[in-house]
This record gives structure tokens, sequence and C-alpha cells, in this order.
């Protein structure tokens, strides 16, 4: 599409009324190699190419999408969306458009669409004959490599027409053992806004080993007790919980509802000073990071909370304006098919000073957790629980018998004011974040963390 | 001026058949003798509501093209949303290329028999024509009824009502040719209650094939109540306790279960239920169904993502494991007839095991009986963390909300607990089924169930 066609399917938008309109253009190339049972499974690859037309009328937002092949097929959806709007009075112009371009704060060396297909396949036999002898208790591996190359164009009314190349590698493993009657599975990735480069030997090595040791520890642990204990929270334990406790909650379109246990907080305690929360769209080469966001916004590293200080939500430009606060540059969509909405990109709890080690030291009887799974939240009561993959308990200030099936749950804001201790490393997660039925890809991290107090859940001994 | 005029496409094209046909013939060009075709063509729309007026429209088109090649024993999938001539091309040539990526196994399938055609009532004509301020007057309605049922209901996160008209056809190189057309609509809402300072959210959304089948009214009025149950939440201590899941909080972990019934699961040693049949694995109380062929389903189609014939199957009868659910592939692995449970979420992904209108048939208590029967119980009102449960192991340890039961009577409601157990034991320990079968927007059913005790942990 020209310059002129955007501007062509802009007044298009607007030519039944409308305050501003914003087109989004995406073609996402994709391929997927699964090794599962010993075997090449499956390889799927495709092309998705459509674009969304958004018209916004006061209070109003038109949004049509569909999959386009050419120029026309845009026009079409930009002459949808002008017939949904109700707004007969005064009828915008779209500006001229002043095409420009942004720093990419992501490097590619190598295109993995570049890369031969024998390469991705070797890496996969690799990462499978790695996990299986491991163990004689691993019974079965699942790898997969994926890659997807996301182009995108964003355009609106106020002249913005920016591109962005979102190029990311994922490879997963997920490896089940088994002893007696007892199955678990143990699961590891290796996923960036990277090329090719990142999936070295002995990254993938690394993961599938991670995963195998996972599940055959997990086959021979006790299930977890339920209770309130003394938890430390490895840094290698990855972000789910500043995502879960705090990071959702500090989401502007929450916020702007009053909904969020932060609303109408800014400039006030929410947290212990130990505590600095920062989300950064440029972390280089991480999983959540771009060069701009879904609405055409550059990406930046915000400090959302300063030593326990509330400074500002996640925002898109719609509650950005409502609540007076500086665009951040997080309006995130999966694709063309949904309006954008606010959301975390890679988000982490500031290194503090505390030894980690003298951290675990300092628990009589605990929880070590080393490895957090998926989460969630109730942003409204801010009760949050996260999925403990691996942990131990702690006696004595030394990690004893690994425990399976844990739990954590607790109350973001009062969970962020109880931590005592803050260590000095860092370790990062990645993940899928799900919000109103969009998955977006991101990182967390954190450091160490002692919470004094802490509901696990588990079984009743 | 072209800006006020319908912008006519200037390229022909194709219709859903001829996009088919056309696919079809470029594979017999290319010598691929077998493969399968997906085509599926969706209009989709959704209205939001905020504060008793329209804030977000929304509407969608989408079609697109999956294509799987069998050459020889070995399987390739690719997918386009461009249908030109020459995105069709492209999209066969990228799967052939794939089948020569994977490796072969000798079960591997391409559906064969004719399809004959059933009508399931699942198609409502006439949904993407419905004007604006009907879609609009459905969400609106959800929320009024909301606030309506309990004037504690201050906000709400999200209101919305959507529809899509989707059809889907198949074909495959050996003669498999088949359509159907279905409708689908649901409104959904999270409603806050507000009391002296304290916030609580509960959600609701329903599904049906047609409008007329919709009830914004309950919609609205069981989200108020899901939030008002909250208020006044307390801690709780831990302890072991039976548990009482309503129909809609049933539903959410029957939704955990279904995957033990994979047959790809069970083949890959990765299904606790491996080895099982005709073992007892669940409380003699409890009847498992998956039916494909319910008439208005939710998950009902004529065929499944293979184009092989949907059934209806009994997986567990009275706590006897009958069978699991199954595609081609898996069927040949075990000698079995498939029961065409391979499923398929869009054209652009290949089919994967799992179930339809999966669900735990009717049983013989009334629903108020089961609460009143332990003298402490635990009544789930939210759970959280369901999207972390391990299949393979059945493991699962969630955070929840619930309101602590004696005799029956409501004394409070509890937060910041958790719910732990496995779902093989869990399934064992149901000593209640209700009368009140009720189905989820997701396919899923069940009636009220009385677990005889589960680990809480808490204060």
């Amino acid at each position: 599409m020209t310059v002129r066609d955007v501007e062509r399917a802009l007044r298009t938008a607007l030519s039944r009324g409308g305050d501003w309109a914003e087109i989004f253009w995406e073609r996402h190339e994709t391929l997927q190699l699964v090794l599962d049972d010993q075997r090449i499974e499956d390889a799927i690859t495709g092309v998705d190419q459509g674009a969304g037309v958004r018209v916004v009328s006061g209070d109003q937002t038109v949004y049509a999408n569909g999959n386009v092949t050419d120029v026309d097929d845009v026009m079409a959806i930009a002459g949808r969306a002008a017939r949904s709007v109700a707004d007969g009075s005064g009828l915008h112009e779209g500006a001229r458009l002043a095409p420009d371009e942004l720093p990419r704060p992501h490097s590619v060396a190598i295109d993995p669409r570049t890369v031969p297909v024998e390469r991705k396949v070797a890496l996969l036999r690799l990462a499978n004959e790695v996990a299986r002898a491991h163990d004689p208790r691993v019974t079965q591996a699942t790898v997969s490599y994926a890659e997807s190359v996301q182009e995108i164009l964003v355009a609106n009314s106020d002249g913005v027409h920016r591109t962005d190349t979102r190029v990311r590698v994922n490879f997963a493993a997920q490896v089940v053992a088994k002893d007696g009657a007892v199955l678990e599975s143990g699961f590891e990735a290796v996923r960036g806004t990277r090329g090719f480069e990142m999936l070295t030997e002995d990254a993938v090595r690394d993961a599938a080993e991670s995963a195998a040791r996972r599940a055959v520890l997990n086959v021979g642990a006790q299930p977890a007790p339920a209770g309130t204990y003394t938890v430390v929270l490895s840094s290698e334990a990855g972000g789910t919980l500043i995502h879960e406790s705090v990071g959702h909650g500090l989401e502007a379109d929450l916020n702007l509802k009053g909904l969020s246990v932060y609303s109408g907080r800014i400039g006030e305690k929410v947290a212990s000073e130990l505590i600095t929360v920062i989300d950064d769209g440029r972390d280089p080469g991480q999983r959540g990071t771009a060069a701009m966001d879904d609405e055409a916004t550059p990406t930046q590293r915000t400090v959302l909370i300063e030593k326990g200080i509330l400074r500002t939500y996640l925002s898109d430009r719609k509650h950005a304006e409502k609540l007076g606060i500086p665009r951040s540059g997080n309006a995130r969509r999966e694709s063309f098919r949904h309006l954008p909405i606010c959301r975390m990109t890679n988000t982490m709890i500031a290194s503090g000073d505390s030894d980690p080690a003298a951290i675990v030291r300092s628990v009589k009887d605990g929880i070590f957790v080393k490895k957090m799974g998926g989460g969630q939240v109730d942003v409204v009561s801010g009760n949050f629980a996260f999925e403990v993959t691996e942990c131990y308990r702690i006696r004595d200030g030394k990690l004893a018998e690994p425990l399976r099936g844990a739990t954590l749950v607790g109350q973001g804001p009062k969970l962020m004011s109880e931590i005592d201790m803050v260590g000095w490393d860092l370790g990062y997660s990645t993940g899928t974040c799900g919000k109103d039925g969009q998955g977006a890809p991101v990182a967390d991290a954190q450091p160490t963390l002692r919470i004094p107090s802490v509901v696990i859940g588990g079984r009743v001994q | 001026m072209e800006e006020s005029s319908e912008p006519d496409p200037v390229t022909a094209r194709l219709s859903n058949d001829e996009v088919v046909d056309r696919t079809l013939e470029t594979l017999r060009s290319g010598r691929v003798a077998t493969a399968e075709v997906l085509v599926r063509d969706a209009l989709s729309g959704s209205v939001e509501t905020k504060d008793g007026a329209i804030e977000v429209v929304t509407a969608r088109g989408e079609r697109g093209l999956g294509v799987r090649v069998l050459d020889g024993q070995r399987i390739g999938f690719a997918h386009t949303s461009d249908l030109a001539v020459s995105g069709i091309e492209a999209c066969v040539d990228q799967a052939r290329r794939m089948a020569t990526i994977t490796e072969p196994d000798q079960d591997l399938r391409i559906a064969t028999a004719p399809l004959e055609s059933v009508d399931l009532d699942i198609y409502e004509p006439g949904l993407e024509d419905r004007p604006l301020a009907d879609r609009g007057a459905i969400a609106l309605a959800v929320e009024r009824a909301a606030r309506t049922a309990d004037p504690r209901i201050t906000h709400f996160r999200k209101t919305s009502y959507s529809d899509a008209d989707v059809t889907t056809l198949i074909a495959t190189t050996q003669g498999v040719r088949a359509s159907y057309r279905e409708s689908f609509c649901g409104a959904m809402t999270s409603a806050v209650a507000t009391q002296n300072g304290e916030r609580q959210i509960g959600y609701h959304g329903e599904g049906a094939r047609r409008v007329a089948e919709l009830d914004p009214e309950s919609v609205g009025t069981r989200a108020a109540r899901r939030a008002i149950e909250k208020l006044g939440a307390k801690p709780f201590p831990t302890q072991k306790i039976p548990v009482v899941l309503d129909p809609w909080m049933a539903m959410s972990l029957l939704g955990a279960i279904s995957p033990l019934f994979s047959a790809d699961n069970v083949l890959k040693g990765r299904s606790l239920f491996a080895g099982k049949v005709g073992e007892r694995v669940a409380n003699e109380r409890v009847t498992i169904v998956d039916d494909a062929r319910r008439k208005g389903g939710l998950r009902s189609a004529p065929f499944d993502g293979e184009g092989v014939a949907t059934t209806t199957r009994i997986l567990v009868e009275r706590g006897t494991l009958r069978g699991y659910l199954v595609n081609l592939k898996t069927a040949g692995k075990l000698n079995s007839a498939p029961s065409g449970n391979a499923r398929r979420g869009s054209y652009a992904s290949p089919s994967r095991i799992g179930p339809s209108n999966f669900y735990i048939d009717a049983g013989a208590d009334d629903p108020a009986a089961l609460v009143r029967g332990p003298r402490r119980a635990l009544a789930v009102t939210s759970l959280l963390n369901l999207h972390t449960i391990d299949p393979v192991s059945g493991e699962f340890s969630l955070g929840a909300t619930g309101t602590y039961l004696e005799n029956g009577m409501p004394m409070h409601p509890v937060q910041g607990i958790t719910i732990a157990g496995n779902l093989t034991h869990l399934l064992s320990s149901i000593t209640g089924v209700g009368t009140d079968l009720t189905f989820g927007a997701s396919g899923i059913g069940s009636p009220t169930l009385l677990i005889a005790e589960l680990s809480v942990g808490g204060t």
C-alpha cells in the first residue's frame, strides 16, 4: 500500500463523520515444527494478512476488520467502518501523512526465514535426545520450534504513518516423567524478539535439560503442604509475581473505570520502599519488545512504582488522554482482528541490595520457589494466584526436600507492602499474557525476594 | 467521489466453493494423491456498552484456507488468507513442502467416508443483518438487569453482546465434500459490587445458537449475584472440607479433565486414563458424555475438522471408563472407529483431538438438598488459574473464593484461599450429582456437584 492509498482509506473511514481514524495493516508469516513421541509430527506454515480500521466519534469507537489481499479490500473495510458511524455532524478531513521511522530496539542478526529447515529440525532432535537421556524416568518429550515475522503499518488522521517488523523465535520443551502411577511434566522455553541467533545449541540443550530435570524432580517430590509460610522467590523463578500481583492493576483502562486496587493512587505509597517496578518495551531482544506499540506510539522505559510510590499507569492513546498522563506506548493487540488494549511489555521489579544467598539463610522454616508457571489476578479485589513449578522446603536456612503441586495466592498491594528483602540479582521469564481474549508476548523479571507470610496452596497434611 | 460510494472490488473474488474447487485442481495438477482442504468464512460483530450507552462497535470478516497434504506417510499443513488464485497455489506448494519435513506415520489418513447431511439446529439466518440498535439493546439489557438486581452493583468491567455467522467447507481428494453453516450469539458482563469501600467483581456469560434463546436478564442477574456473594469476604483456616460446585464452577473444572480422554495423550503416555478402559475412574454416580450431535449445542457439528462424521459417545458410564476421544490417526493405532473428535479451532490450525458438547449427565439429587447435606461445606464462587492445571499429572492447585456453609446455610464469604487435589481423585470424590444439568458458553455442561472432601489452603 502506498502512502496515497493509506490517505485515501483514512478519508473513506471519516467520510460519514467521526473525529479520528486509524488504519492498522498486518502481514504475519509463521512456521511451526513439532517433534513429539520421537517423530517430527507437525510442520505448519502460513500467512495471515489483514487490516483493521478504527473510527472514533466522541465516546464511541467503531472497528471494522478482516483479511485483505489488496488495497481494494482495505478500502472496503474503511467503507464498512464509515457506515457504522452514527455521527453525521462535522466531517473531518484526514491530515496529510508524514511517514517517519522509529529506531528499532531489537536487532535481528539472522532472519529465521533464511535458515534451512534442516537446522531447525536438528535443534529439535538435539533437544529430544538431551531430554530423554536425562533420566530413565523420562517417558515422553514434546519439543517445538516456532518463528513469527509480523510486519505492521499504522497510520492515523493526525498524520502519523509508521511501520515496524517484529521477528520472534520460540523454542519450547515439555517433558513427561513417570514413576509408578505418578506422572509429572516439566516445561522450559527460550523465546524473544530476536533472530535465529538466539537459539544456539547450548540454549536449546539447557532448556531441554531444565524441562527434563523439573519433570523428574516433581515425580519424586512430596505434595506441597497447604497453609501460610515464609516464602523466598528466587530470581530464577521469573516474574509471574510482578505481572499478576501488580502489573495488571496498573493498566490504565481499568484505572479510568476506577476498578483497580491502584485507582486514584498516583503519588501514594502502594508498596514497600524496597520495591521499584518498571515496564520496558525497549529492553533489547526481550519477548515483549518492539519499536512502537500497536498505535504507533514509541515504546519506552516507564517507572511505574518508585521506591514504593505509585508514579503512573500503562497507557494507550485514549486512556492517557482521559487520565491526563503521558502515553507510555503500551497499546497492544494480538492481531488486526482486535482493538488495542492497555497492557504490559517487559515488566520487572528492580534489583535491591541484599545478598540472595543471605535471604535464603535468613529463613528458619519456609518455602523456596525456584520456578513459577502461569498466574491470574482479579484486578478488582487484587487477589492473585500463580503456579509454582519447582519449589523446595527451607529448613534452618538451607534448601531441603522438593515439593510439588504448589500455588501461591495473595493480594497485590498487601503483598507488595510486606516484602522485606530484595536481592541484588535479576532473572527473566517469558510468557503469553491473556487479557480480554487477546494473547500478547511478554517478559517479566525480578530479583530474589522474601515474603514473610503468604498462603501456599497444596495438600492438607 | 469514490470516498462516499461503496468501494467496488476490482479483482474478482472467488466464491467459497470456487476456492475449494481451485485448491483441489491445484493439488491434482501437482499430482498430490491425498489431501484435505478446509475453507472457513465467518462474519462476526460485537457491541460493548458502558454506563447505558454503546461504546465500541466491532465488525469482523474472516475468510481463509487450510490445506493438509499426505505425501505417502508424511503430513504437511499450510494456511493462507490470500484467496486469489496465486495465493491458493502458494498455499498448496507450502503444504507440499511441509510434508517433506515431517516423518512418516503409517496410521495417518485422509477422510474417505461420504458424509450424510444432518440438521443439528445450529443455524439461525439473518444474524449479521440485525441492526446495530438491536445488538446494542441486548448488551444494554444485561447491564440494566445487573444494576436492577442489587443497588450495590456500581460499575462494570465490560459488558458485551456478540454474534457470528460461520460457514465451513471441507473436501478431500478421496471424494469427501460437505459444508455446514452455523450461528452463535453471546452476552457477557463483569459486574462490580461496592460496599463499605470493598469491591468485588462477578462474571457471567452465556451463549446460544439463536438470539431468542439468549436471556440478557439472566446474564445480568447472575453476574450481579456472583459479585454480591463475595462482599464481606474473610480469610479461612487451612483444612479438609466438603466442597459444593454449582454447574458453572463444575464446568470450569470439567474443561480441565477433557484432555485425559484424548487418545493422542493416552497413546503418548500423557494421560492418567491410559490402559483404564473398563475400569472404575469416577464415582458410580458420574456419567460423562461427549455429544457432537446435540440439537442446538454450541459445539455441535455434522463433521469434524478432518471431514469425519461426528458421534455421540458415553465416555464414563456410572463411573467406568468406556473409551477415548479419537481422530483418524489414533483410531488406526487403537484399532477403533474414529469418533469425529478432530476439533479445528480455525482454518489456520490443523485439527487436534478435543471434546464437543462435553458434560456430566444429570444425576438424581435435588441441588438444594446437596448443599444442605454436609454439616460444614465450602461452596466455591470463583476459581483463579484454571489454565495452569497440568492434565498430565492431573494435579490442580487453584486460587479460589467461596461461601462457608453450615447445614446448607451461608455463614460468610471467604477469599485468599486455595483448593487443591488431583483430577482423578476429584472424579472419585463426587458423592452428589444434581438434577440441574446446565450448559455453558463453551459447550461444556454440568449439574451441581458435591465433592466429599478437598484440601483448602488458607490462614
